[in-house]
């Protein structure tokens, strides 16, 4: 995927003399080329030409399912091949965005390593020789004439058409057995639904709602909504939580609890509901969510204990926020809260032996369950069995047959959103290997191969009746797969509230220490483990990058005396496993927090041996478990690619926040006269373009979740470039989110300690409470651009629509423009980051962006590109645009819509309104370089009675 | 003392510092002059097509409008060029039939394109609009030539960055009303040129980033 350095010199013949002898040569070879003619190229048209133009993209409407739950997307497509994924501002679940799962998932699609053959042990097969080994007559035989042998494993789904054609292989087989399973998925019957705009005083217990979780995204919007304080009355938002989170955050106040101390905290908090004693953090709480009874919420993670769910239920009823900040609904998954459908009672029957056909279709449960089950072992055992998957990985391994599943971008299907609402699955490319569904899968277990997945979708709709029914059925068809989403489809509310078991704590450990676990904020239970965007993307509170880690506090690792990437040994009861720790500025103490995901050994060649396994520590039924130990391993360690340190800025206060008392009482700044080493420009020399394009990124409603980063990749064909060339410092993200700590100066390694510097802007962050600030970084768009001044070769100038433009062709790699960046936002190609890339990888580069080459400098364009389009689709049109009809690609994917663009001639525009309140500012703007992109503070509503009283 | 340097010396020097100028100033001059050649721009190359297609024959003679088969010209980036289906509603079996037609019933017969060369071509650093030239008023035969006239098309245009800027210096003394757009126009009329730049609102786009993304 990635080369080093190492490798291509390997690949030119070995020696780094030939290296450079090669060098010499392509360079005096440079010179000659500028000279020759263009080398003769084919034009391929089409045959028989399908309803679109060529060189204008389309989109259709289709939805990604993760656990079972979907989410709405618009996804672009150049002839055919889909390049980008945009959220469906229809969808409940996106509301126009799309978070890192979504945003990398069309590089998924073409992925190289994906499965590309059926398979029978090790020998090829055909999708017709599963079908004749999964025929009644054989299956019977097999597995008993009822079907008592024969066990489905299948992902969680909310798909009515999946669940209509198990209906009927039940009908078929009636003694047969159906399991769910996804290592995350919740299983309740009923599931709670929020709405952050109704609360004005909101707790997140464990919970990082904003940032993962079926609808993050519309979560992290409505809670955007009530943190702006021009827009109206903001709300005020605690968090406890014993690992950091995106969302704790975001919070005004923070409490790190280890894990065995959230359920006393809650049900010290619901005593304290009724004026009894507390401690002053859970008093202060209680006192302020009392005050705003039926206008507050609690929400608790769905990994916590079902005692905590319960507390939090408990909490909300007796503030009477149920029915109006939150309420339950059915749940939209198929069989929830039926135990005849998990995972332990296919594990009973395969310990039993009574499982003669294992169909397993999605997931991977070879990998992802609980070391301690052995699930491995037990389906080799299996007589039959068959795996339907994207990769050939740790459960296809296992499996006899081996089936290549059909990504969601090559497949008919549909799915719930987490309310219910109906959603269409729907392909924009044949599946590019050979691969299956789901759908086709079932389909030909009832005995119906031959029927088109389109077909059964459009006759499963058909014959529901959710749609007007006879001749108008075609069209309101033609609606839902033009817009992606069935209006009015979501469940209606339930009066009853779920109940929880009152469940026994497990027995601990010896050990002093909680293990929490959690889903890697990249690549989730493991299953985008192979994707090179999402390995590459920093964590969003660590900033490690092709790693996983034990994160634990800063004075657990002074006592243990444990620093960034020394090995550890994590032991609970009989099992232990080794990786690399990392210490968390804000973690609770006496607790470890693992991810999963990682640690994999199939046959995905990114995932491979990268990180450490923790399914091999987790119990299965719980997300965190006490009395663990942990130890360092002598002399151990393991580089960690961090990028917290790659690029910081010189300076005190890149990062500002103000309480919201200083916000209502501030001053417009008036800003001194900067001195100036650059020469004074007119701002719109003559012959300036109408537009003038800016930016204006709020870091109030910022939850640095990461999603514009992977936007920005796609969009503009940022290469990946491994774990060495990070460490090395030469990740190519033109849009980075840097991480400011801020509160008291507490161990952890993070950027300059903003609030030490003790400058009046920074008096907004808590004083008690450590917490990280986030701030995307990319191209300030510089009015008078250091950079511009520095370059020998003019590759680098400004453009009459005030953009600082990248010239890649007439760059000739000095570097001299990053050196004098004060950003550092600039980004160099050391190597051919792009040699090597396969043919189905290159079909996810955008056209419209040039893929650049070694040597020569990148960054921030603005999506150029887009403003471009936009000018010329304006021009064709015969009208003229406002500047806010271009968006950029980290503008879109934003859930919080935290990031505006547009033009400073558009005074109307929210970009122009934001940048002109009390609390924009721009960053390093003493060195006068009148920078396009201003940063809105962040207003933190802090509770008085927690403040320090200095 | 004996001579350190013979006679011959003083006419080595003065040949090598005529070497020297030449190499310096003489050959840098000429690799810029060839590289404005059409031996260097590919100015008036013509290629071998699969088809022997004649746009005199069709543009000149049936009178067939550019855009019945490069559609997308007015549309999108790209003029496109007609599927292989395009050519069967005039050429009928019987001509289908003939040789010329071989590589046509090829791709009608296997489904796949017919491997058209590639005459007028641009680098892949630069990101060249049909729709926009043409709305803005530069017609077909401004960068293409007389295509109607042309048995066997050529590169007409030098296609250096030069040879683009040029008009987009100076959009005024090429551009023609839309009307005529794809019918050719009589170019040079400034004072014509202006006011149709002013009608269409034609700018003067000279950031890089006009073509260079």
């Amino acid at each position: 995927m990635s080369v080093t350095r190492e490798e291509m010199v390997q690949r030119l013949g070995g020696s780094r003399r030939s290296f450079m002898k090669l060098l010499g040569a392509s360079l005096a070879l440079a010179g000659v080329e500028g000279c020759t003619r263009m080398p003769a190229s084919n034009i391929l048209p089409y045959v028989n030409q399908p309803e679109l133009t060529p060189g204008l993209p389309q989109f259709y409407a289709t939805s990604m399912v993760l656990d079972g739950y979907a989410t709405g997307l618009l996804v672009e497509s150049h002839e055919g091949r889909p390049t980008k994924v945009e959220g469906n501002p229809d969808h409940p679940a996106s509301l126009g965005a799309a978070g890192v799962f979504e945003q990398a998932s069309v590089l998924q699609l073409y992925d190289p390593h994906r499965a590309r053959r059926v398979r029978r042990d090790n020998q090829t097969s055909s999708w017709s020789e599963l079908a004749a080994a999964l025929r009644q007559e054989a299956l019977r035989q097999q597995a008993g004439s009822t079907g008592a042998g024969l066990f489905l494993l299948l992902e969680p789904t909310s798909s009515p058409l999946e669940s209509e054609l198990i209906d009927r292989l039940l009908e078929l087989y009636p003694a047969a057995h159906v399991h769910f399973y996804a290592p995350l998925a919740t299983s309740g019957a009923l599931v709670p639904l929020y709405d952050f705009r109704e609360a004005d005083v909101a707790l997140a217990v464990d919970s990082d709602f904003l940032a993962s979780g079926p609808f993050h995204l519309r979560y992290a919007r409505e809670f955007a909504e009530r943190r702006r304080p021009e827009a109206g009355a903001m709300n005020r938002f605690y968090a406890i939580e014993s690992s950091v989170s995106v969302t704790g955050n975001a919070a005004d106040h923070r409490l790190a609890l280890a894990p065995s101390a959230i359920v006393p905290a809650l049900e010290q908090l619901l005593a304290a509901l009724q004026d009894r004693e507390s401690t002053k953090w859970i008093g202060a709480l209680a006192k302020d969510l009392r005050a705003h009874a039926r206008r507050s919420v609690v929400v608790a993670s769905p990994y916590l204990p079902e005692r905590a769910q319960a507390l939090a239920l408990q909490i909300n009823q007796a503030l009477g926020n149920v029915g109006r900040t939150v309420w339950f609904t059915r749940s939209p998954l198929v069989g929830a809260g039926d135990a005849r459908h998990s995972l332990a009672s296919l594990v009973d029957a395969l310990r039993a032996g009574e499982v003669r056909t294992l169909v397993c279709a999605g997931g991977n449960p070879g990998y992802a369950t609980a070391a301690s089950l052995g699930i491995g072992p037990l389906i080799k055992r299996v007589p039959q069995s068959v795996y339907v998957g994207l990769y050939e990985n740790e459960t296809a391994r296992d499996c006899g047959w081996m089936v290549p599943a059909a990504h969601f971008l090559e497949s008919w299907g549909d799915a719930r959103a987490y309310d219910g609402t109906l959603s269409v699955v729907q392909p924009l490319v044949e599946p590019i290997f050979g691969a299956r569904t789901v759908v086709e899968l079932l389909s030909l277990l009832i005995g119906e191969p031959d029927v088109h997945p389109y077909d059964r979708l459009r006759d499963a709709w058909r014959t529901r009746g959710a749609l007007a029914g006879g001749a108008g059925f075609d069209e309101g068809w033609k609606e839902v797969l033009r817009r992606g989403v069935l209006d009015g489809s979501a469940f209606p509310r339930e009066q009853a509230a779920p109940e929880f078991a009152s469940e026994e704590r497990p027995a601990a450990g010896s050990g002093a220490l909680d293990i929490v676990f959690r889903p890697h904020p990249r690549v989730h239970d493991g299953a985008f483990a192979n994707n090179g965007w999402l390995q590459e993307l920093p964590d969003p509170i660590t900033t490690l990058t092709w790693d996983n880690a034990a994160e634990i506090s800063p004075a657990d690792a002074q006592r243990l005396d444990i620093d960034d990437g020394d090995l550890v040994e994590l032991r609970a009861g009989q099992r232990s496993l080794r990786m690399p720790a990392l210490v968390v500025r804000g973690h609770a103490d006496a607790a470890v927090t693992v991810h999963f995901g990682y640690g994999r050994d199939g046959e995905e060649a990114v995932a491979r041996g990268v990180g450490a396994n923790v399914y091999a520590l987790w119990p299965g039924d719980r997300f965190s478990i006490s009395g663990a130990q942990l130890s360092r391993v002598p002399g151990a360690r393991r580089d960690l690619a961090l990028t917290q340190f790659h690029r910081t800025l010189e300076v005190s206060t890149p990062v500002r926040a103000l309480t919201l008392e200083q916000f209502q009482n501030l001053q417009p700044e008036r800003r001194p006269k900067t001195l100036t080493l650059y020469q004074p420009t007119a701002p719109l020399p003559d012959g300036t373009a109408p537009h003038q394009w800016a930016m204006t990124i709020d870091l109030g409603a910022c939850i640095g979740c990461g999603a514009c980063m992977v936007a920005c990749q796609a969009e503009n064909n940022v290469p990946v470039v491994g774990r060495e060339e990070v460490l090395r410092g030469r990740e190519m993200h033109w849009l980075r989110i840097d991480w400011y700590a801020i509160g008291p100066p507490e161990g952890g390694h993070y950027r300059n300690s903003v609030v030490s510097k003790g400058a009046s802007v920074v008096s907004g962050f808590s004083r008690t409470e450590p917490m990280a600030m986030a701030q995307p970084m990319l191209c300030q768009h510089c009015e008078k651009a250091p950079c511009e001044y520095a370059c020998p070769v003019e590759a680098t100038v400004h453009s009459s629509d005030g953009l600082n433009e990248m010239i890649y062709n007439r760059c000739v790699g000095t570097r001299f423009c990053s050196n004098n960046c004060p950003y550092k936002v600039r980004r160099f190609n050391w190597i051919d980051y792009n040699a090597g890339l396969s043919e189905t990888e290159q079909l996810a580069r955008n056209p419209d962006v040039t893929v650049r080459e070694r040597g020569v400098m990148e960054k921030c364009t603005f999506c150029v590109q887009r403003i471009r389009q936009t000018e010329i689709a304006a021009r064709v049109e015969h009208r003229s645009f406002a500047g806010s009809e271009v968006r950029t690609a980290c503008q879109q994917a934003c859930p919080t819509q935290a990031i505006a663009f547009g033009s400073l001639d558009d005074a109307q525009s929210p970009m122009v309104a934001a940048r002109t309140t009390k609390r924009a500012y721009a960053v390093l703007d003493d060195l006068g370089t009148e920078p396009r992109v201003r940063y809105l503070a962040r207003v933190r509503n802090a509770n008085p009675d927690l403040e320090p009283s200095a | 003392m004996a001579q350190l340097f013979s006679q011959r010396a003083d006419i080595l020097l003065r040949t090598a510092l005529v070497a020297a100028i030449i190499s310096v100033v003489a050959l840098p001059l000429a690799a810029w002059a060839f590289a404005r050649t059409p031996a260097a721009t590919g100015q008036y190359r013509a290629f071998r097509q699969p088809v022997p297609f004649a746009h005199s024959l069709h543009v000149s003679g049936l009178k067939i409008d550019c855009r019945y088969c490069h559609a997308g010209a007015e549309r999108a980036a790209m003029a496109g060029l007609p599927p292989t289906a395009a050519c069967v509603p005039c050429h009928h079996d019987a001509t289908v039939s003939s040789n010329l037609f071989t590589a046509v019933r090829q791709s009608l017969s296997s489904g796949k394109p017919i491997p058209w060369q590639r005459v007028t071509r641009l680098p892949d650093f630069v990101f060249f609009n049909h729709a926009v030239h043409v709305q803005n008023g530069v017609d077909c035969q401004a960068c293409h030539g007389p295509v109607e006239s042309m048995r066997e098309v050529y590169q007409a245009a030098p296609l250096t960055m030069e040879w683009c800027v040029q008009c987009h210096r100076a959009p005024e003394r090429y551009i023609t009303p839309r009307a005529t757009r794809v019918s050719g126009w009589m170019r040079g009329d400034l004072a014509r040129g202006r006011a149709i730049a002013a009608r269409y609102d034609v700018q003067r786009l000279l950031s890089c980033t006009t073509c260079h993304r």
